[in-house]
């Protein structure tokens, strides 16, 4: 071989080697243990912080409000769906019993007509029809702007949870 | 962030109809438009200069080396588009490190690296071995250095050694054409690979991709050609650019019947999502569609070199021909890709409506970053054509002679 | 949750690679095409196999499931990014169709078509479809998005370098970049909460039980049952996404 092709060919070698041992060092430890991908990706995502508590969680503390709920036709609703996450609420609250909860703990109050519109506000796509055969119950729909917006004694404004108690409607 | 977010809102209260939330920010942005029509500048360049190599059109022969030269500058900045609008861009060497075989981005790197280091490199190297090492003995300093080290320290210039060049050089040009259609094909796959996309998803795609890329390649050597034998205060070569012209000619021809045809499937197949890119067409592409990328970018220069082909007029105005013509041909083959790119993300994939476009001044996905790399590789080009002017390489002074 | 994770060396993992793929290939030309049973049917193993469904009978439109997965997730609370959100479809009775996502339904739906003109409207909500074939799986560069072996299409953030092109894959627009991240985001059907025994976020918060999930493999599943009892469908079934998020009562029109 000419020598001016020797040279070449060895520079083309050592950036070859040099990528293959680059590769080598860079790749992930548990890459390719799985599939092709990181297998360690998988616990990572699993370690996210949770924000809900589910539904069980509630009742050791506010047995009340929950056996409220089941009697009334906001039994399927979770208390979060109205309260918001509350898992930080459900570890910690309990230091504050008597006291008052602070900022952080403290969980959203749904009280507007507003809140309530989210699911009792008159839509067309909003079924009529009966969907729970077992409770036989179905969205209610009320125009929340024009339903009882004021109390006819006083002519006060009133919201939804003057009348209807948001855990037993 | 608080400024993209309020061009976000501002987006918003453009949208027409129904688009997927997400679908809001457009995310492909004006540097992707540059990465394919960079990628097919190389890629024409290179296809000019094997032309003259292969099929031994030696008319061509003044281009040559520019055409090379070209390539190799535009080569040289061809992913960092890509690479710049990264949201992780120190990542980058991870598509080297872990490919994953299915996706055609990932094999676009290696096929990057093969038509650079062993296409491109190599045939610029053959090339100018002989002449560096004679330039090594004329000058000093860096130059010198430069030349020592770019042929890799070799001394030998004895006839046997270039004759080797010489065929070596030749065998690397005929896998390089190839290589350099698979190289724009490839681009073109990368978009006509994804079926999500209706207005990208055509087999089409690669083949026009391609003869586009030929035709801006062939067009921008064209431009430097002129540009440089002003610059150098040399006569310009006719019967060149008038070859060059007619080639350009019959491949902006087939590029502008492949894109007709892909036009007409889809208007006479008329799918599910014909109604949204009609209206896209009509509406949001309308000007740069019609305007630029037609009228400007195609159908003048067709006509003004379909009229050379039997018509020669006056040296004095083929000469402004040749100039205006590759320009409006740069202009037009950039929108070619605006609209595959930008055009392939206004419309949602619901079908049901459009979103807007709209690119700011400065940042990463400005104008500004666009203009940046697109005059990075004249820079490079500049450098090279310095210290590798073809026009002083020792065979072509002796065909001067000769002629 | 249970799963068999077996080691593989790297070469008989690219192997391995090499004869499914070619295995999906060669089957994928073979077997008679079908949207919905397509997906549910996992080539080979014992272990969980998640699949979705959801009934757009029962969807009230109350947008809870997306406002619970941005809070449960920490996404961005701009109305450009969301992993799920909900569409209201209306049908006018000239034929025209009307679709509405406000913030993705998370601040609610307003009625914008008087009753007498319209012929049909519904609630679609919408999410990742954990396709089994995905098209944002095959074109990540970098393996940085990939299909657990339960069968949850995953983003690996650690990994992933935001260069967007899953985003233009993905036909049903789930996925987004983040733009403090500066990579891909999506939904991971909470995995963090399923590890943890827990529901999903967007399920647990439904108030009307409109979407339910579960384990393909086991066919005493509640998505097994919704499968049998239910005319099910995929949405854009002839992309052949292999998609795992199934709708009773789905309207060709939902796109
Ligand atoms: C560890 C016990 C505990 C658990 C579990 C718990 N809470 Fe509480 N909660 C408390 C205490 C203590 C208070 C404050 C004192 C009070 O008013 O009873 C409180 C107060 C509240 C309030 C009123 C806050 C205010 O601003 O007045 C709401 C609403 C509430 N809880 C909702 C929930 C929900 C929803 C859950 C389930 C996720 C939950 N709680 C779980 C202990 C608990
Ligand atoms: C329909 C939505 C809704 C649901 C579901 C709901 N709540 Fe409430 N809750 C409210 C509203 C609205 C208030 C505010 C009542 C008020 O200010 O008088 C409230 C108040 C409370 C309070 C404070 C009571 C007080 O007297 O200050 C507690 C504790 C509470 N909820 C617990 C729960 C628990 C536990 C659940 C689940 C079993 C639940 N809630 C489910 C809407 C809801
Ligand atoms: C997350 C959705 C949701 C929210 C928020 C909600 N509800 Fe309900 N509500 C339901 C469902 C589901 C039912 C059961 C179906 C039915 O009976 O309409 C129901 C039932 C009711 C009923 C019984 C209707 C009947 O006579 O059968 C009343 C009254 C009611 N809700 C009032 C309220 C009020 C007041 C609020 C605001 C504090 C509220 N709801 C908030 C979902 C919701
Ligand atoms: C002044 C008291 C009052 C207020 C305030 C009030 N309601 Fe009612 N609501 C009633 C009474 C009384 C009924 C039962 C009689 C009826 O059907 O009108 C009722 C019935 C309902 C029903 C069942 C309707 C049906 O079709 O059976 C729903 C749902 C409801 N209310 C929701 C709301 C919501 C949501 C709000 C707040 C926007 C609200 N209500 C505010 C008194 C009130």
């Amino acid at each position: 071989m000419p020598q001016h092709i020797k040279r070449l060919v060895s520079a083309f070698a050592v950036v070859i080697i040099l990528f293959l041992v680059m590769q080598q060092v860079l790749t992930p430890a548990s890459f390719g243990k799985l599939g092709h991908y990181r297998a360690d990706a998988i616990p990572e995502n699993e370690m996210k912080t949770l924000h809900y508590a589910g539904s069980a969680v509630c009742t050791n503390c506010h047995e009340e409000m929950q056996t409220d709920k089941a009697l009334g036709f906001h039994a399927q609703l979770q208390c979060e769906a109205c309260h918001g996450p509350g898992l930080k609420h459900a570890l910690y609250a309990d230091k504050f019993k008597d006291k008052e909860l602070p900022d952080s703990l403290k969980l959203h109050k749904p009280d507007q007509r507003k809140d309530c519109a989210l699911c009792h506000e008159i839509n067309a796509a909003r079924i009529k029809i009966v969907f729970d055969t077992i409770n036989n119950t179905m969205i209610h729909q009320v125009n929340t702007l024009k339903h009882n917006p004021v109390n006819k004694r006083t002519n006060e404004k009133v919201i939804c949870i003057d009348c209807h108690n948001p855990h037993q409607p | 962030m608080t400024q993209h977010l309020q061009h976000l809102y501002e987006v918003l209260s453009k949208v027409d109809g129904y688009v997927y939330p997400n679908e809001i920010e457009l995310n492909w942005s004006i540097l992707i438009v540059l990465y394919p029509y960079i990628t097919g500048l190389v890629a024409g360049a290179f296809i000019l200069a094997s032309l003259e190599r292969i099929f031994k059109l030696h008319v061509l022969r003044p281009t040559y080396g520019i055409a090379l030269l070209t390539a190799l500058s535009f080569m040289l900045v061809a992913t960092m588009p890509l690479v710049s609008h990264l949201g992780k861009p120190f990542r980058a060497y991870e598509i080297m490190v872990t490919p994953h075989l299915s996706s055609a981005m990932a094999i676009f790197g290696f096929v990057y690296l093969w038509y650079l280091m062993v296409v491109l490199l190599l045939e610029i190297w053959f090339d100018y071995r002989c002449d560096m090492i004679i330039w090594a003995g004329e000058t000093t300093g860096v130059k010198r250095f430069l030349y020592r080290a770019f042929s890799l320290w070799t001394t030998d210039i004895s006839p046997k050694a270039v004759a080797l060049d010489n065929k070596l050089g030749y065998i690397v040009t005929i896998i390089g054409v190839p290589s350099a259609f698979l190289l724009h094909g490839y681009v073109g796959f990368i978009f006509g690979s994804i079926k999500a996309n209706p207005w990208w998803s055509t087999v089409l795609m690669p083949v026009i991709f391609l003869f586009s890329a030929i035709v801006s390649g062939i067009a921008l050597v064209m431009l430097v050609y002129n540009v440089i034998t002003r610059i150098r205060k040399v006569k310009i070569d006719m019967p060149c650019l008038d070859a060059i012209a007619s080639y350009l000619f019959y491949i902006l021809l087939i590029d502008f019947v492949l894109e007709g045809l892909d036009q007409i499937h889809r208007i006479y197949e008329a799918e599910e999502s014909f109604d949204v890119l009609h209206n896209l067409v009509f509406g949001r592409l309308f000007f740069t569609m019609f305007i630029m990328q037609g009228l400007i970018g195609t159908v003048a220069p067709l006509l003004t070199l379909g009229t050379l082909q039997f018509y020669k007029p006056k040296e004095k105005i083929r000469k402004v021909i040749y100039m205006v013509i590759p320009a409006l041909i740069l202009v037009g083959i950039f929108f070619m890709r605006w609209n595959v790119v930008i055009g392939g993300q206004l419309f949602s994939k619901s079908f049901y409506g459009y979103t807007d476009f709209k690119i700011g001044l400065i940042g990463t996905e400005g104008y500004l970053m666009a203009a940046f790399w697109l005059i990075v590789p004249f820079a490079i080009l500049s450098f090279l054509l310095w210290l590798f002017p073809p026009w002083k390489k020792k065979d072509e002074e002796h065909e001067v002679q000769n002629a | 949750m249970t799963q068999t994770r077996s080691k593989v060396t790297r070469r008989n993992f690219f192997k391995a690679g090499s004869i499914i793929v070619g295995g999906i290939a060669v089957a994928s030309a073979l077997t008679p095409f079908d949207g919905v049973l397509f997906a549910t049917e996992r080539p080979k193993g014992k272990g969980e196999w998640y699949g979705i469904g959801i009934d757009i009978n029962k969807c009230i439109g109350c947008g809870k499931c997306a406002n619970a997965c941005k809070l449960e997730n920490n996404v961005p609370k701009d109305p450009f990014y969301f992993r799920s959100w909900v569409e209201q479809y209306t049908i006018k009775n000239d034929g025209t169709i009307l679709v509405e996502s406000p913030n993705g339904g998370i601040d609610g739906f307003k009625q914008s078509v008087p009753d007498a003109d319209i012929f049909k409207s519904f609630f679609v909500p919408k999410m990742c479809n954990h396709c089994a074939k995905s098209p944002c799986v095959q074109v990540c560069p970098v393996g940085a998005t990939f299909e657990t072996p339960e069968g949850i299409v995953l983003v690996d953030e650690n990994y992933c370098i935001g260069c967007r092109y899953c985003v233009q894959a993905c036909p049903y627009g789930c996925r987004f970049i983040n733009p403090e991240k500066g990579t891909a985001e999506k939904c991971t059907l909470c995995i963090h909460r399923l590890e943890k025994g827990k529901n999903p976020a967007c399920f647990e918060m439904c108030p009307t039980e409109a979407r339910i999930y579960g384990d393909l493999n086991d066919p005493d599943s509640k998505i097994n049952y919704f499968l049998k009892n239910h005319t099910c469908m995929v949405i854009k079934p002839n992309l052949n996404t292999g998609s795992k998020l199934f709708y009773n009562a789905l309207s060709p029109e939902v796109r």
